[in-house]
C-alpha cells in the first residue's frame, strides 16, 4: 500500500496530466485524425531538442535555459547554407555541420561561465540566454550585410543590411528530412510517419542510453551526484561539465534545425526564445526533476505536454461557448501545471533532504 | 390546405432568411480582445450575420512563442470538410506555415490574411487574397490631409527604436518629402521613448507638455502626428485644449485615443456602432471648438479586413470573383464599408504588380466638417 503511495507521489506530475489530457480529449471532441497526425508531428519535431536537455541533468547542471544558444547556432547556420546555395539532404547536412561548429564554441563558452557559477546554473543559463539573444540580434540586424557578406538579396531588408523578419525554407531545406520516407496510414493516407527524424530520435535515444555507460557518462553521474567527492576521486569535474554542456548545446542547435524543416518558415528573431521554456516544460511534464531526468520523461513529456496544447484550445471553447475564454482556459491550465510541476519538484526535494537528514 | 401550405413555406423562408445560409462553412481566426479588439469584434459581427455557419478560433495570447499552436488551431479547422475558406486576421507568425500545411491535404481551402506580421512577399505567395493598411503612402495622404485642414507646420513625434524601423523610417522621408512639396515646414521631435525608463506616462507627459510648446512657437497652423499608440490620447487632449490640428492616428479608427481623451464611454450595445461612435465624438470635438482641426479614418481596418474578409471569401469560393480582380475586391469592400459608415471611400494598391496582395487607404473623416 505504502508502495503504491509512494508510486503515486513521486510520479503526480505526468498522473495528473494524463487526467488533464484524457478529459480534455473527452470534451474538445475534436476529429481523432487530426489529434493522432498533430502528436506525430509534435514528437518528430520537439522530442530531438528535449532529449538534449538530458545530459547536464545527468551531470548536475540541472535544467539547461541554455539550449537557446544552440537553437541560435542552428538557426544561424540554415541562413548561411541557404545563401551559399545549399539545398535537399547536403544543404542540411551542411547545416548540421556548421551549427555544430558555431554550438562547441557556443556551448565551450556557457561551460566555462556555468562553472563560475555553481550551484546557480540555471538562472546563469535563463539569463546567458537573454544575453545571447541581444548579441544575436545585433548580428542578423546590423552585420549581416554590412561588415558580414551575404548574397541572397531577398533575404535581406530593402536597404541591404540585416535579415528580413521571416526567412522562407520553402524549396531548399523545407521537409527534407520529413520527405525522404514517409509511411502513410489511415483513410486517406492523412495520418504520416515521417520516419527518418524518428530514427534519428531513436538513434540519439541510443546514444544517451550508451553514453552513460561510458567512462565519461560515468564521471558525469558521479559528477552529478556530489561534485567534492568526485574531485577527491580524481575526475576533472570543471572539464566534465563543459563537456555536458557543449553536448547539449550540439543536440540543441541540430534539434532546431529538425525543428524548424518541420515548420517551414524561420522567424529569425523569436524562433529560438520558445525552444527553452517549451522543451523545459515538457521534460518537466514527463516527470523529470531538476536532479533526475531520462529518456522516458522526454517522450512521455512531449507527447502529454503536447496533447494538452493541442485539445485545450477547442476543450475551452466547448466548454465556456466564447472562444475567447476558451484561448485564456488553455493559457491558465497550461502554465499552471507547469508551475505546479516546479513547485512539486521543490517539495520533494525538501523532503528528500529531510529523510536524508533524519537518516 | 392552402393557407396552411403558404403559411409553412412563409415560416420555412423566414428561418432560412434569419441565417444567410452558405452551404459551407468559414473559419475565422482572430486574437482576444487583449491584443486587438477591432478584429474580434468584426468575428462576432459576421458571427451574427451567418450564424453556426462561421467558426471563429482564438491565436495565443502570446502568439510570438506558441507558433506551434497557431498552426494548430488553423490546420484543426481543415479537418472539417465543411470548410471551404479560412479568414485570418491577424496573420501572425506561423500563418505561412499553416497555410502550406492545409494545402497539401485541403488544396481547396480559400485562405483570406489581413494584417500579415510575416514578411509581405512571403505571404503573398502563399494565401489567396491578403491585405493590409498601406503605410508607406500615409505618407503622403496625412500630409495632403493635413495640408487641406490649413497647415503651414507639421512636427512629427517619434523616438530611435521606432525610426529604426523601415516602415516608419520611409514613411518618415515620404512626409518629408511632400511637406517640401506643398511648402510646409517639416519638423521632426524627438519623444521619450515609452519603454524606455520613464515609461508609458513619462512619455505621455512629454507629449502634453511639449504640445504647447510647439504652438508657442509655430503658431495654431501646426499638425500633430505621432509614431506611437500611447502618445495618441494626450495628443488629442493637449491639441484640443491649446489649438493645433490632428490629421490621423498612427493606427486609424474613431476608437483609438478620441473615446479616451474625450471621456466618451460607449454603451455595451453600441460597441461597433460607428455611426454612434461617429457622432458622438464630433459633438465633443465641436463643443471643444476643434471643428474642422481633427480627423480619423472612419472604419477601423482590422475590422473590416474580417468582415470584407469573410465576404470576399464567399464569393471566391463561389466562384464569383477571381482573387486577382482587384476591382472586385474593391467593390467588396466598398459595400462592407458602406453598411458600416454610410459613404466611405476606400483605395486599393497593389503590393507588388502582379500580386493578391492589396493594400488598402480608407478616406478621412474631419469632425466638424463631415456630416455624420
Amino acid at each position: 500500500m505504502v508502495k503504491i503511495k509512494n508510486i503515486l507521489l513521486s510520479n503526480i506530475v505526468p498522473i495528473v496530466f494524463v487526467v488533464l489530457c484524457v478529459s480534455a480529449i473527452i470534451i474538445a471532441d475534436i476529429p481523432i485524425n487530426f489529434l493522432v497526425v498533430e502528436i506525430i508531428t509534435r514528437i518528430t519535431r520537439n522530442s530531438f531538442l528535449v532529449l538534449s536537455l538530458l545530459i547536464p541533468v545527468v551531470a548536475g547542471l540541472g535544467l539547461n535555459f541554455g539550449i537557446v544558444l544552440g537553437a541560435m547556432a542552428g538557426q544561424a547556420a540554415m541562413f548561411f547554407a541557404i545563401d551559399w546555395g545549399m539545398s535537399g539532404v547536403t544543404g542540411l547536412i551542411i547545416s548540421c555541420l556548421l551549427a555544430t561548429v558555431i554550438a562547441i564554441l557556443l556551448g565551450f563558452l556557457s561551460g566555462l561561465l556555468l562553472n563560475r557559477a555553481k550551484g546557480k546554473e540555471m538562472i546563469t543559463s535563463m539569463i546567458l540566454g537573454f544575453f545571447a539573444n541581444g548579441v544575436y540580434q545585433l548580428f542578423f540586424l546590423f552585420f549581416i550585410g554590412s561588415i558580414i557578406p551575404f548574397s541572397t538579396k531577398t533575404m535581406l531588408l530593402p536597404d541591404g543590411v540585416g535579415l528580413r523578419n521571416t526567412v522562407d525554407l520553402w524549396g531548399t531545406l523545407e521537409g527534407v528530412l520529413n520527405n525522404i520516407w514517409i509511411i502513410r496510414m489511415g483513410q486517406y493516407g492523412m495520418i504520416r510517419l515521417y520516419m527518418v527524424p524518428l530514427i534519428i530520435i531513436i538513434v540519439l535515444c541510443l546514444f544517451i542510453f550508451f553514453l552513460f555507460k561510458t567512462k565519461l557518462g560515468q564521471d558525469m553521474r558521479a559528477v552529478g551526484q556530489d561534485m567534492y567527492s568526485s574531485e577527491v576521486a580524481g575526475i576533472d569535474v570543471d572539464k566534465v561539465r563543459i563537456i555536458a554542456v557543449i553536448l547539449s548545446t550540439v543536440l540543441a542547435a541540430i534539434g532546431q534545425i529538425i525543428y524548424l524543416q518541420d515548420i517551414g518558415t524561420i522567424n529569425t528573431y523569436n524562433s529560438h526564445e520558445q525552444v527553452g521554456l517549451f522543451s523545459i516544460a515538457a521534460l518537466l511534464v514527463g516527470g523529470a526533476t531538476t536532479r533526475k531526468a531520462s529518456i522516458w520523461n522526454a517522450i512521455i513529456g512531449v507527447i502529454l505536454f503536447h496533447t494538452l496544447f493541442i485539445v485545450a484550445p477547442s476543450a475551452g471553447n466547448k466548454l465556456f461557448g466564447q472562444p475567447q475564454i476558451g484561448e485564456y482556459f488553455r493559457e491558465f491550465i497550461a502554465y499552471a501545471v507547469i508551475a505546479f510541476a516546479l513547485a512539486m519538484h521543490g517539495l520533494e526535494t525538501k523532503k528528500s533532504m529531510a529523510i536524508q537528514k533524519a537518516k | 390546405m392552402k393557407k396552411g401550405l403558404v403559411f409553412l413555406m412563409l415560416i420555412t423562408l423566414f428561418v432560412s432568411l434569419a441565417y444567410a445560409s452558405l452551404g459551407f462553412k468559414i473559419g475565422v481566426v482572430t486574437g482576444t480582445v487583449s491584443q486587438g479588439e477591432d478584429e474580434y469584434r468584426g468575428a462576432e459581427n459576421v458571427i451574427k450575420k451567418y450564424g453556426s455557419d462561421i467558426i471563429h478560433v482564438i491565436y495565443p495570447d502570446n502568439f510570438m512563442q506558441e507558433q506551434e499552436t497557431t498552426i494548430a488551431r488553423i490546420v484543426e479547422l481543415a479537418y472539417d470538410p465543411s470548410v471551404k475558406a479560412i479568414v485570418i486576421c491577424q496573420a501572425v507568425p506561423g500563418t505561412v506555415a499553416a497555410i502550406r500545411k492545409v494545402k497539401e491535404f485541403r488544396p481547396d481551402i480559400v485562405f483570406v490574411a489581413g494584417t500579415p506580421h510575416e514578411d509581405p512577399p512571403i505571404v503573398e505567395r502563399v494565401a489567396d487574397v491578403s491585405f493590409n493598411t498601406d503605410d508607406e503612402r500615409r505618407g503622403i495622404t496625412i500630409i495632403d490631409l493635413a495640408h487641406k485642414m490649413g497647415a503651414k507646420t507639421f512636427i512629427h513625434y517619434s523616438f530611435p527604436r521606432h525610426l529604426s524601423m523601415e516602415l516608419i523610417a520611409r514613411r518618415k522621408d515620404l512626409m518629408e518629402q511632400r511637406c517640401k512639396e506643398l511648402g510646409i515646414q517639416f519638423v521632426s521631435v524627438s519623444a521619450p521613448d515609452p519603454m524606455g525608463e520613464q515609461g508609458i506616462t513619462g512619455s505621455q507627459q512629454f507629449i502634453l507638455e511639449d504640445v504647447p510648446r510647439q504652438l508657442a512657437k509655430y503658431g495654431k497652423d501646426t499638425a500633430f502626428f505621432s509614431t506611437n499608440c500611447a502618445m495618441q490620447e494626450p495628443l488629442i487632449t493637449a491639441i484640443l485644449k491649446h489649438g493645433g490640428i490632428f490629421p490621423e492616428q498612427c493606427c486609424p479608427s474613431p476608437t483609438h485615443g478620441y473615446p479616451g481623451a474625450l471621456g466618451i464611454a460607449i454603451p455595451e450595445d453600441k460597441k461597433g456602432d460607428f455611426n454612434y461612435i461617429l457622432k458622438a465624438i464630433n459633438e465633443k470635438i465641436v463643443e471643444g471648438g476643434g471643428a474642422g482641426r481633427f480627423a480619423t479614418w472612419p472604419v477601423p481596418t482590422n475590422m473590416l479586413f474580417v468582415e470584407a474578409g469573410v465576404e470576399v471569401a464567399i464569393k471566391l469560393v463561389n466562384g464569383e470573383i477571381k482573387s486577382a480582380d482587384m476591382d472586385a475586391i474593391k467593390a467588396v469592400f466598398d459595400e462592407v464599408a458602406s453598411q458600416k459608415v454610410k459613404g466611405v471611400g476606400i483605395t486599393f494598391n497593389r503590393f507588388s504588380d502582379k500580386g493578391n496582395f492589396y493594400l488598402v487607404i480608407a478616406d478621412s473623416v474631419i469632425f466638424g466638417v463631415t456630416e455624420f
